[in-house]
C-alpha cells in the first residue's frame, strides 16, 4: 500500500514503473486497490481527477493521454464503478464498452468467414478498436459490465455478457486454460497462460461447464509454479471465484515488478479476505 | 534519414560509409557489409569474437545512445525461443568498449511480464545490474509516428520512445522460422518496439494491417539500425514458439537489417526472394543481395537447412 502511494506521479496518475509516465491501466488498478483505504482520500481524489481529464469525448479512455484513441483500458477504469467515477463519467464509459467488439465479428468479416468456410465466433472485445477480440480485454470488459448497475443499456449488457461467455468458452486451449486467445495456429495447439486463465475464470464467475472445470484444474496445477506476480494474482482471483482456491495455497511467491501488478496483488489478497473489488 | 530513404541507402552509388557519427545521417554506399561469424556454442569466447566482428564495421558510437533489442518471447528456458543472454551481454560489453551508453529494451508480443521473462531467460543472472539498464518497451513513453509511404494499412503507429530516440537501435533476434511470415529475423524483431501498452498482447493491429507491410514500415521508420543475429542455436519448424532447436552455429552481423536478414535466409536454406517483407522493404531483393559485401564465413560454408512447415515449403532455396 505504501509503495503504491509513493509511486503516484505528481499529475495524479500512476506509472507502470516508478518514475515513468502516468498510464490509465495502473492508475485504475491503483485506485481500485486504494479505494477502501480512508486515510488515502487525497491520493484517490488526485487519481480520479487524472482519470476524468483523460476520458475521451467518445466516453472511453486512452491507454495513455498521448494516445488519440479509446481502447481496452476503458474496462479497467469502469471497474471503479459509478460511485467512484460519477455517473456522468461512468455511463459514457460503459456505453463505449458495449459498442465495442472484435473486428472478426464485423459484418464484412462474417461474410468473409462464411465465404472462406471459417467458423463464426461470438463477439468478444479487442485490445484496440479495429482488431480481433482476445481473452484479456474480453474478460475485463465482462467484469466491467457485470458491475454495471441497471441502466438504459441493461438489455444490451445482458446480451453482450452472454456473448462474452460464449466467446471465452470457444477460445479455451486444449490443455485446459486460456492463452491470449489463439488456441490453435496452423493446426498446432497453443499453450495456456496463467494470467489469461485466471482473468477468464474470474469473468466466468457463476458459470459452470466442463471447460470451466477443466480450466480450474489447470489453474490449480499452475499456481504453485507460476512465474509472475500477475499470474499468481489472477489465478487466485479466478479460482476463488469458482470456489476452487485450495485452502492450503501458499502466500504469493513472486514480487510484483509493476505498479499494476502490485495493485493486483493487493486486490487478490483482499478478495481472499472476502472483499472482491472485481465482483462487488 | 537526411532526405534519403532506405532503398536509396542500400542501392545508392556514391562512396562513403554508413553511420556518420552513428546518428540518423547516412552516406550512400554501394555495398552493405554483412559479417558471418562461426560460433559453435554460447561460451566466453563469444565476447572476444563479437568485439572482433564489430571492429570490422566503421561504427562511431562514442558518446552515443545504443539500444540493444533482443527477442524475448516466452517462459521456456530450455527452448531456443529467446535471444541468448550471453550474446546480449557480449554486445553490451563490446558497445561499451566502443564508448557507447548502452541500454537494453524489449516489448514482447504475447506475454506482459517482460522482466519476469527476462529473469527466466537468464538475463538477470548473466547481465550485471540488468534491471537498471533495461526498458520494457511495451510500457515506455510512446511517440505517435506518421508513416511516410506505408506498405501496410497503417497511417501512423505508437512506438516506444526509447526506440525512437536512441542513436543506434541494435536488433538482436533469434534465427527462427515463423509460421506467419516464413522467417523471423532482425526486421521482424522490430515489432518489439510497438507499444503493447497501447495495442495489447498480442499487438494484433500489426496482423490486421498486414504483417509483411508492417515489418517493412518499421524498418523504414525506426532510426539507424544495426543487427546481431543469434544463429548459434536457432529454431526450425513451427517457430517462433513451438519449433525445435536448430544449431546453425553462427552470429550474423550487419549495418542493414534487410541485408542481414537476406543473408540469414540463405544460411537457413530459405530463398530471400520469396520472403514478402524483404520484397516490400527492398523492392528488388536481387539488388539487395548483390549489394551485400560478405565478410567472415562464406554463407555456403555455414548453410544449415532449417525445417519448414509444409505451408512454407515454397520458400525453400533451390
Amino acid at each position: 500500500m505504501v509503495s503504491l502511494l509513493k509511486s503516484q506521479n505528481p499529475d495524479g496518475g500512476w506509472p507502470y514503473q516508478r518514475g515513468g509516465p502516468s498510464w490509465t491501466e495502473p492508475t485504475a488498478y491503483a485506485l481500485l486497490a486504494l479505494f477502501r483505504q480512508r486515510p488515502v482520500a487525497e491520493p484517490i481524489r488526485r487519481g480520479l481527477r487524472w482519470l476524468h481529464a483523460a476520458q475521451r469525448p467518445d466516453g472511453g479512455w486512452p491507454p495513455q493521454p498521448a494516445v488519440r484513441q479509446s481502447a481496452w483500458v476503458t474496462a479497467v477504469v469502469a471497474l471503479l464503478g459509478p460511485a467512484a467515477l460519477g455517473a456522468d463519467t461512468y455511463r459514457p464509459g460503459i456505453a463505449w464498452i458495449v459498442r465495442q467488439s472484435g473486428e472478426e465479428t464485423s459484418f464484412l468479416s462474417r461474410v468473409q468467414r462464411l465465404l472462406t468456410g471459417n467458423s463464426q465466433t461470438d463477439p468478444g472485445w479487442a485490445w484496440f478498436p479495429g482488431t480481433s477480440a482476445w481473452v484479456t480485454p474480453t474478460a475485463l470488459s465482462m467484469l466491467a459490465l457485470r458491475k454495471a448497475p441497471q441502466c438504459t443499456e441493461s438489455a444490451r449488457i445482458v446480451t453482450r455478457l452472454q456473448m462474452g461467455v460464449a466467446c471465452l468458452l470457444q477460445h479455451a486451449c486444449s490443455d485446459g486454460g486460456w492463452n491470449y486467445g489463439a488456441a490453435r495456429a496452423l493446426d498446432f495447439d497453443a499453450h495456456s497462460y496463467p494470467e489469461t486463465t485466471g482473468v477468464a475464470l474470474l469473468a466466468l464467475t457463476g458459470k459452470d461447464s466442463p471447460v470451466i472445470r477443466k480450466a480450474c484444474r489447470w489453474a490449480q496445477a499452475q499456481l504453485p509454479k507460476c512465474q509472475t506476480s500477475e499470474g499468481e494474482s489472477w489465478l487466485r482471483l479466478g479460482l476463488l471465484a469458482h470456489g476452487q482456491l485450495p485452502s492450503d495455497t501458499p502466500l504469493p511467491l513472486r514480487s510484483p515488478r509493476t505498479i499494476q501488478n502490485a495493485a493486483l496483488a493487493l486486490l487478490s489478497s483482499d478478495a481472499i479476505e472476502g472483499r472482491n473489488s472485481f465482483l462487488e | 534519414m537526411s532526405g534519403i530513404n532506405r532503398r536509396e541507402f542500400l542501392t545508392g552509388s556514391a562512396g562513403g560509409l554508413l553511420l556518420a557519427g552513428c546518428g540518423r545521417r547516412k552516406t550512400v554506399r554501394r555495398e552493405t557489409l554483412v559479417s558471418v561469424a562461426r560460433r559453435p556454442d554460447y561460451t566466453q569466447e563469444l565476447y572476444g569474437e563479437l568485439r572482433r566482428v564489430l571492429a570490422e564495421f566503421p561504427l562511431d558510437v562514442r558518446g552515443k545512445r545504443v539500444l540493444l533489442k533482443p527477442n524475448l518471447v516466452e517462459f521456456e528456458p530450455g527452448s531456443p525461443i529467446n535471444t541468448h543472454p550471453l550474446l546480449v551481454h557480449a554486445a553490451l560489453e563490446a558497445f561499451r568498449e566502443l564508448g557507447a551508453e548502452v541500454m537494453i529494451g524489449e516489448g514482447p508480443g504475447h506475454r506482459r511480464n517482460t522482466l519476469d521473462m527476462a529473469e527466466a531467460a537468464g538475463y538477470f543472472e548473466t547481465i550485471p545490474r540488468f534491471e537498471e539498464i533495461f526498458t520494457d518497451l511495451n510500457l515506455d513513453r510512446v511517440a505517435e509516428v506518421r508513416l511516410a509511404h506505408p506498405q501496410s494499412r497503417l497511417q501512423s503507429i505508437y512506438l516506444a520512445q526509447s526506440a525512437m530516440s536512441c542513436d543506434l537501435l541494435v536488433s538482436m533476434p533469434k534465427m527462427k522460422t515463423h509460421h506467419w511470415v516464413g522467417a523471423t529475423l532482425s526486421m521482424k524483431n522490430l515489432f518489439g518496439t510497438v507499444s503493447g501498452g497501447v495495442y495489447g498482447w498480442p499487438k494484433n493491429i500489426l496482423h490486421w494491417a498486414g504483417i509483411p507491410g508492417c515489418i517493412a514500415d518499421l524498418y523504414k521508420t525506426l532510426p539507424a539500425h544495426f543487427a546481431i543475429v543469434d544463429g548459434i542455436v536457432g529454431m526450425q519448424g513451427n517457430g517462433p514458439i513451438q519449433g525445435t532447436p536448430k544449431r546453425a552455429g553462427v552470429v550474423v552481423v550487419g549495418t542493414d537489417l534487410a541485408a542481414v536478414d537476406a543473408s540469414c535466409c540463405q544460411i537457413m536454406g530459405i530463398d530471400p526472394h520469396r520472403i514478402e517483407y524483404l520484397k516490400l522493404a527492398a523492392g528488388d531483393v536481387g539488388g539487395l543481395i548483390r549489394s551485400i559485401h560478405q565478410i567472415g564465413e562464406p554463407v555456403e560454408s555455414v548453410r544449415t537447412r532449417f525445417d519448414l512447415l509444409p505451408e512454407w515449403s515454397g520458400l525453400r532455396q533451390s
